[in-house]
């Protein structure tokens, strides 16, 4: 790890002067990804600023259409919350199978969207629902957040501070979990509702996909037959050692039919 | 107890070996599962629960006091059983050999060969 400026913020536009001041400053959500990157010293920040003590950025509401969770809301708080599991159980469900304990209870939904990880699990829900992510300039569709591998739509001193979540009529998660990290080999995140019927897919690609094929034959049908034999091109998927292009593009139609299934219940 | 949980680890170890564990290097000969987020380390959730049985009718007559190893025990059957009941799965499909670790994804693989 290098040197750096520590900063915890107490608002949000605090951190944004704070961040414009600096040299090459950097925001700090959880930390599950900053950290090990300094650790690694892959990245060198004059300053690191902390969201996490920023009160108004936490917490969970509900009303009769949509979830709202703060950006800084922790994953085990969205697991473990009652109003979450009744409305939404599928964003409960995908919450509670992101890393392990100690992620679960630093890690955010506002820095798992931010840093866009290709294999984090809560870009397929934003997309898979409609959410809107909120931020201190404006309002982003989920569909126009995601942009590419790690990128998104934030620019430099932009801070996500909410993401709202309508509630669907149906939806479900299901994810081939990497044996060794935890993350998303694939996840598939399907839903419909008033945004429509959904099919949102993480972990396959450089950045999570609507995959319109299945999109279309589950708004004629929403069956997990509908899904079964649509095959997902294997050409833009992602490769490492624990699955090739091939595999994932395979696990994209499985992950869709099971996660039907369970959303039909 | 302590011979229940040494097996336990034996075990373990044996199972991770056979569907988990591997390290891998690139074309440079860097070791690119150098840390726990690639290399597949079993733990608690990835078995089920064991049921351990022991013979102690047979106590060592080399050593003073009777006793044997036992962890190891654990490990060297555990490899041999679970890769013979990958293979039994997959022999109706005419595949009768698949090197540990039998990942998902090199049985996958294996099927997709297969003209089974």
């Amino acid at each position: 790890m290098y040197d750096f400026n520590y900063e915890k913020a107490t608002s949000v536009d605090g951190a944004a002067s704070t961040l414009s001041g600096a040299d090459d400053g950097k925001f700090m959500a959880g930390g599950m990804t900053l950290l090990p990157t300094l650790k690694q010293r892959l990245a060198m920040p004059s300053d690191v600023i902390d969201l996490g003590g920023i009160p108004e950025l936490v917490g969970i509401t509900v009303d009769a259409s949509s979830v709202t969770i703060g950006a800084m809301t922790p994953h085990a708080v969205v697991h473990a919350s009652a109003d979450v599991q009744k409305v939404i159980p599928a964003l409960a469900k995908l919450a509670g199978l992101i890393g392990d304990p100690m992620v679960r209870n630093r890690g955010t939904i506002g820095g798992s969207i931010s840093n866009n990880d290709p294999a984090a699990d809560y870009p397929s829900a934003v997309v898979g629902l409609g959410a809107t992510v909120y931020t201190t300039k404006r309002e982003i569709a989920g569909d126009d957040f995601f942009t590419g591998m790690f990128e998104t739509a934030l620019e430099e001193d932009e801070i996500v501070t909410k993401v709202v979540f309508p509630i669907p009529e149906k939806a479900a998660y299901m994810k081939f979990p990497n044996p060794a990290s935890r993350y998303a080999v694939v996840g598939t995140f399907v839903s419909q509702g008033p945004q429509g019927t959904r099919v949102a897919v993480t972990g396959a690609g450089p950045c999570v996909f609507r995959q319109s094929d299945m999109e279309a034959a589950l708004t004629s049908s929403f069956a997990p037959e509908s899904v079964e034999n649509i095959k997902q091109d294997d050409e833009d998927m992602n490769s490492d050692i624990h699955a090739s292009a091939e595999y994932r593009a395979h696990l994209v139609t499985i992950m869709a039919k099971r996660a039907v299934a369970e959303a039909n219940g | 107890m302590i011979v229940e949980g040494q097996v336990h680890g034996g075990l373990v170890q044996g199972i991770g070996q056979a569907l988990m564990e591997n390290c891998e290097y690139d074309d440079q000969g860097q070791l690119i599962t150098g840390s726990f987020n690639d290399y597949c380390l079993p733990r608690a959730d990835d078995v089920p629960n064991f049921v351990v049985g022991t013979n102690e009718g047979a106590p060592c007559t080399h050593n003073p006091l009777g006793v044997k190893g036992c962890g190891e025990a654990g490990t060297i059957g555990a490899g041999a059983a679970v890769t013979n009941a990958v293979l039994d799965a997959l022999g109706t499909r005419g595949i009768h050999d698949i090197d540990m670790p039998a990942t998902s994804h090199k049985v996958w693989q294996a099927l997709q060969q297969s003209n089974g």
